[in-house]
């Protein structure tokens, strides 16, 4: 009797120990990422993971490097369909409609009134980023690795033509003449990427910077575009005659990730490029060079782009909540500012410009800076409801402007009658 | 006459086989020199296996390595014994619907496999088998293009030949091993290149199904430098990993290469 009494206790105690192993066992969460920047970025984000692990024991996050942006699309709906989801996602903040749409992610409005800390957070998210969270005035998404657009210069080019090395051009008067005065056999003045994916990007940029709209290219709730007003047209006519009136740049569609190496190796004085590529330029320049604001039109302006975090839709509240602390964890000050310094994104969090870590950084590197004191100009690139399909068709119509198919206007037209029939479904 | 047709044909091989080598060299090239911003065929700068270290110490390639090494090689072993018996029984037997078997198995050719991957996903999330190795094998383990190599090829295997065996006291097994096989030597080696080449290179399918690094592809490797478009193409790190990953095809294809030839030729020549 005493034996069968000591069996049942010991077999109880070893139960016991095991349920109590078990409830200790974290929630595991899976997180799909997708890496635009080079290999190191994708071991940032695991050695950020790897902390919040470290901190919070009872939440466990897997990060599933998913290719370009492009295949973690394709991963993440197949693995929605598969009916084995991720728990969240990176994916393109211009994804936001799409994601809404389809009810791949949820809206986070919920948790940010859940969490005591929830507004403030929000709140001291660059306004210029946030903007492209909301659908319908609900928040999808947070912003995570965004960057913007800006001008790099040859100062040593500008030296030798006569123009002052510290005063780029502020207008597109300005850029056409320097751009004249920089041409010559072996040097283009400026550079553009006027690839697919690339050329509604800078697009973007000189919509804003010529319209009288204030919106640019869309309206905010992605349900129209306004690609043939005449700034427009005046804007993709100023593409055209840098190439063929003013021939001061190379003629013909140059790609996104050629045009860096062509101003490094000084073939071009000025290009538009993404300031993700600071980190590149600043090693591999063996010249002089000068980061400034996208030359004005009308006003100031400059595209935003990069990837947001989502949250599956359709996710237990416990999954949902934790996820929600990984996103503030990944965002948090101090690691924005980190996050910004090893990949060359701009920082998302207003606060992370009082660390000490990015203080210090633009003390040791100003031009660094000048992509912040640029945002407040800043806005989203093309973004409405079928985002991917909107992007073709803009970049379709402006390459066929470029190769000389169509005239500015024509091309515009044709890409706004397109538009028009893509959206009309969701009026 | 005969000479000058003979020069013309050496020189446009020649030709064709330094179009083929180009991009090699270049890739070489510029994986093991420093990096540089300066594009240029042939390297400007000094040699270095300093990419080489780099890319592989970002990226765990060994692992990735050994789980290609292992899927390659375990998905053809299936694949040969599956399309073997297949290929035989449509080739020797008649059997009722048996057309219908043929045609089925042959409209598979002309599917591709990007158009399956959500189907397929949902099968094996059913099955439970995401993110394991037998899940990115599990649609392969039958070809219809080694099916339809093999049927041909058996079917020009002179019956004689097995009807001798059998006088011998082969039995079936023994003929199918000893008589067909042997015959199907050069649809082996065809079906070997494409199906080693395919799932060597297969990135988008491992990529899906897979979430680990225990269970992913060397492929994906790559894309961590090759998809990295934000900013500028680094082409000395995406030179390199193309490097590791292409070099064992590579040294195959040299070591072997008299075999392949011989194998496509004969394959073609053959009814």
């Amino acid at each position: 009797m005493k034996r069968l009494f000591s069996i049942v206790l010991c077999v109880s105690i070893m139960l016991g120990l095991g349920s109590a192993i078990a409830s200790a066992s974290p929630l595991e969460l899976t997180m799909y990422f997708p890496v635009n920047v080079g290999g190191t970025a994708a071991a940032t984000i695991e050695r950020f993971t790897g902390d919040f692990n470290a901190q919070n024991t009872d939440v466990r996050v897997t990060p599933v490097y998913t290719g370009n942006y492009d295949d973690t699309i394709t991963k993440i709906q197949t693995a929605i369909q598969g009916g084995n989801p991720p728990d969240l996602f990176v994916s393109l903040a211009t994804q936001r409609f799409t994601m809404a749409s389809t009810k791949m992610a949820m809206p986070l409005d919920d948790l940010i009134a859940l969490d005591p800390e929830g507004a403030e957070f929000i709140d001291d998210f660059i306004d210029g980023f946030m903007l492209d969270s909301y659908v319908e005035g609900a928040v999808y998404s947070i912003p995570f690795q965004r960057s913007t657009m800006v001008m790099y210069y040859n100062k040593d080019a500008f030296k030798e033509v006569g123009l002052d090395p510290e005063a780029p051009p502020q207008n597109w008067v300005e850029l056409v003449d320097y751009a004249e005065k920089l041409t010559n056999e072996n040097r283009w003045g400026v550079g553009l990427a006027l690839n697919s994916g690339s050329a509604q990007w800078a697009f973007t940029g000189f919509s804003l910077q010529n319209c009288t709209n204030e919106v640019g290219l869309m309206s905010a709730d992605g349900k129209k575009v306004y690609f043939d007003t005449p700034e427009n047209i005046e804007a993709l006519q100023l593409w055209l005659d840098l190439q063929n009136k003013y021939k001061v740049m190379a003629p013909g569609i140059v790609q996104w990730t050629d045009l860096p190496t062509q101003f490094l190796a000084g073939q071009v004085a000025m290009i538009y490029h993404t300031t993700g590529n600071l980190t590149n330029i600043r090693n591999n320049a063996n010249f002089e060079f000068g980061v400034s604001f996208l030359p004005a039109g009308r006003q100031y302006g400059a595209p935003t782009g990069g990837g947001n975090f989502y949250i599956t839709s359709g996710i237990s509240e416990e999954r949902q909540r934790a996820a929600w602390e990984y996103i503030k964890f990944m965002c948090s000050t101090e690691l924005a500012a980190q996050w910004s310094i090893e990949t060359g994104y701009v920082a998302t969090r207003e606060s992370a410009y009082e660390t000490d870590l990015l203080k210090q950084y633009y003390t040791d590197f100003p031009p660094a800076l000048v992509a912040y004191q640029q945002l407040p100009y800043a806005q989203p690139e093309l973004t409405t409801y079928s985002a991917a399909e909107m992007w073709r068709i803009l970049n379709d119509n402006i390459q066929a402007a470029v190769t000389g198919e169509m005239t500015a206007a024509e091309a515009l037209k044709n890409a706004q009658e397109q538009g028009d029939e893509l959206l009309f479904d969701f009026q | 006459m005969e000479i000058i047709k003979k020069h013309a044909i050496t020189s446009f091989s020649i030709f064709i086989a330094l179009l083929w080598l180009t991009p090699l060299v270049w890739l070489i090239t510029t994986a093991l020199t420093k990096a540089t911003f300066n594009m240029s065929f042939l390297p400007t700068t000094a040699f270095t296996l300093e990419n080489i270290e780099y890319v592989w110490s970002t990226i765990p390639f060994g692992q990735y390595y050994l789980n290609t090494i292992t899927l390659v090689i375990i998905t053809f072993a299936i694949q040969f014994v599956t399309s073997t018996l297949a290929g035989f029984a449509l080739a020797m037997y008649k059997f009722k619907g048996q057309a219908l078997v043929i045609v089925i198995i042959f409209m598979q050719i002309i599917i591709p496999n990007d158009v399956l991957i959500i189907p397929n996903f949902m099968t094996l999330s059913e099955l439970g088998l995401i993110d394991t190795k037998l899940g990115i094998m599990l649609p392969f383990l039958g070809s219809a293009m080694a099916v339809f190599l093999l049927r041909q090829s058996f079917k020009t295997v002179p019956r004689a030949l097995a009807e001798v065996a059998n006088i011998d006291g082969a039995n079936l097994w023994q003929t199918i091993w000893r008589v067909y096989v042997p015959c199907a030597k050069a649809a082996y080696m065809s079906f070997a290149v494409i199906s080693v080449s395919y799932h060597w290179n297969n990135y988008l399918w491992p990529l899906i199904v897979t979430n680990s690094i225990t269970n992913r592809t060397l492929t994906v490797g790559l894309a961590y430098f090759a998809k990295s478009k934000e900013a500028d193409m680094q082409w000395a790190n995406v030179c390199a990993a193309t490097l590791i990953i292409i070099s064992p095809l590579l040294l195959a294809f040299f070591v072997l290469q008299k075999q392949f030839m011989n194998s496509f030729v004969s394959a073609g020549i053959k009814e």
